[in-house]
């Protein structure tokens, strides 16, 4: 077994999402990193793109947020001005504006806050993993990494437990829109403006918002406070409330960015252990929960990328971004360059300091649940390193078809109990 | 001009700092334990929270009223001592000032 290998030739189309169905092109991002690292991108689809790939660019430039606006798209697709704003959330504003909104909810998704999920999650995986593992040869993106974020997004959120499989299935067509193996909808191939005003361009989104709304107000009837929900609705520093939409909104948000990054996380740190034998001991010494979380999440990068607007002309490593063009910054790229971290393409679950993007760090638009995420993790391998004695792959991991959610959609594994 | 953090295991650590520097940059360019910076300095993480040493506390600028909000999400609990490091900008005042990093 090897460990694996970038596959493409260094010149790969990042406008499309078949040069990812093979895992993430490194060996372009490599180059581009190396000779034109604010590299001109066509898309076929639209308007061109800046990929911007190194780590100390993507820091630099994240920080600016009044030069890269995220007000009008942060996906690659272009949208118009009146689908941004049918579409947009708190991560598509600037400023004062994402400011107001992030600080209602910033103390609910703060550390210690889930630190008092940690009995819960822990429950989960138990539950998760006992069932899994004693099937012996399985699908590990399936019965491990796909059940533990929804499950324990819904008992953050407090909704019944009856509406999990529901909310997985949704979710999961919500934000792999380019992978056929989970939509109907396949975005890049879809031959219908039906759905272009919906959340994600995407009809579950609007089942989601319908979803949301119910759930509110058989909340707020059953005078039900369980969860984050209910933390979330109450009166901010200056008084004001979350409305109807934004809260619509906030949820749709936290069902997209909450349970598929969790998820390939995991996923990606299995693989790891597959190919990586060593990993499996390295976590059964104990020494290693401070930083693994941050590593395996390094690893996996489920967040290919995030897109900006430039605001104003700006120069780059000889290149004019002019005002309106897509800025991209490929948080792989970045967590994968040796100017900033060593040995960059080894799993090393005590790599100190781990100036890793996935989260996107640097900018104001830092991912609200790296806390809860680093949570899932950490317990789910504990638990998972307590149970083996050896993990191995039983067949090819496949990748899903996606330039922008990176992430292993079938992971055939063999485990041996301890 | 100078800082001083005194770090969780009571050791202090002093690092030159240039005037318009935030104290969070400074001390992730110094390896400072506890003080990560997610955001950049942007007020979206919390993760630069420092006690300024109570002598500097007439001395570094008001706690803005996104910064007050942001120190409900920190760690360690908020004192009347807490401050978002990113918010606070080197100056010819503040040359010497001494901080403490919250224990996790
Ligand atoms: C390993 C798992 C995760 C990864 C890799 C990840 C990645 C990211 C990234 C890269 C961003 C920045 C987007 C930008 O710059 O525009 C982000 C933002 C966000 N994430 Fe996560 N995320 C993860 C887990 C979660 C979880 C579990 C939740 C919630 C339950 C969550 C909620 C959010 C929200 C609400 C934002 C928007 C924040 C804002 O705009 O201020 N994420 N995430
Ligand atoms: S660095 Fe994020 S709030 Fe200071």
């Amino acid at each position: 077994m090897t460990v694996w290998k970038p596959q493409d030739d260094g010149y790969a189309d990042l406008s499309s999402h078949d040069s990812f169905a093979g895992g993430a092109p490194h060996n372009t991002f490599a180059r581009m990193r190396r000779d034109d690292p604010v590299c001109w991108t066509p898309y076929a689809q639209g308007q061109g793109f800046w990929s911007v790939t190194r780590h100390a660019d993507i820091l630099a430039l994240n920080k600016q947020s009044e030069l890269f606006s995220s007000a009008h798209g942060i996906r690659i697709e272009d949208q118009t001005p009146e689908e941004v704003i049918a579409r947009r959330t708190f991560q598509e504003t600037d400023g004062r504006e994402h400011m107001m909104a992030r600080i209602k909810v910033a103390k609910a998704f703060s550390k210690t806050v889930i630190a008092g999920f940690e009995e819960q999650i822990r429950d989960l995986c138990v539950t998760i993993l006992d069932k899994a593992l004693a099937q012996g040869t399985f699908d590990a993106t399936k019965l491990i990494a796909r059940e533990l974020p929804m499950q324990m997004l819904g008992r953050i959120l407090g909704t019944p437990d009856e509406d999990l499989p529901w909310l997985v299935e949704k979710g999961d067509a919500l934000i792999a829109n380019t992978d056929p193996d989970f939509t109907d909808h396949v975005l890049d191939k879809m031959t219908t403006d039906e759905f272009r005003m919906m959340p994600f361009n995407s009809p579950a989104g609007a089942e989601l918002y319908a979803y949301a709304k119910d759930l509110m107000a058989r909340k707020n009837a059953a005078g039900d406070t369980n969860g984050v929900l209910h933390l979330i609705m109450q009166p901010g520093p200056d008084g004001s409330v979350i409305s109807d939409t934004e809260f619509r909104n906030f949820f749709c948000l936290l069902v997209a960015a909450g349970n598929d990054t969790t998820r390939y996380s995991i996923a990606a740190g299995l693989q790891a252990m597959c190919h990586q034998p060593e990993l499996l001991g390295r976590m059964k010494s104990g020494a290693v929960w401070d930083t693994a979380p941050d590593e395996i999440i390094r690893w996996a990068t489920p967040a290919l990328y995030f897109r900006r607007t430039a605001m104003a002309d700006v120069e780059l490593h000889g290149k004019t971004i002019k005002a309106g063009d897509k800025v991209v910054y490929w948080f792989a790229s970045g967590n994968r360059d040796e100017a900033a971290l060593d040995d960059p393409y080894r799993v090393d679950l005590s790599r100190p300091a781990n100036k890793h993007l996935s989260f996107g760090q640097g900018g104001p638009h830092v991912c609200l649940g790296m806390w809860l995420a680093r949570l899932e993790v950490r317990v789910l391998f504990e638990e998972l390193s307590k149970r083996i004695s050896r993990i191995e792959a039983a067949g090819p991991h496949q990748f899903l078809r996606s330039n922008f959610v990176g992430g292993i959609k079938s992971l055939p594994v063999t485990v041996h109990l301890s | 001009m100078k800082a001083t953090w005194t770090l969780p295991d009571g050791s202090t650590k002093t690092a030159d700092v240039a005037i318009g520097t935030n104290l969070m940059e400074a001390a992730v360019a110094n390896d400072i334990p506890n003080i990560e910076g997610a955001c950049g300095g942007c007020l979206s993480c919390a993760t630069c929270h420092v006690f300024v040493d109570p002598e500097w506390l007439g001395k570094v600028a008001a706690v803005g009223d996104f910064e007050d909000a942001m120190l409900d999400a920190t760690e360690v609990e908020r004192t009347d001592a807490s401050r978002l490091s990113c918010q606070i900008t080197m100056s010819a005042d503040l040359d010497g000032i001494t901080l403490t990093v919250p224990a996790d």
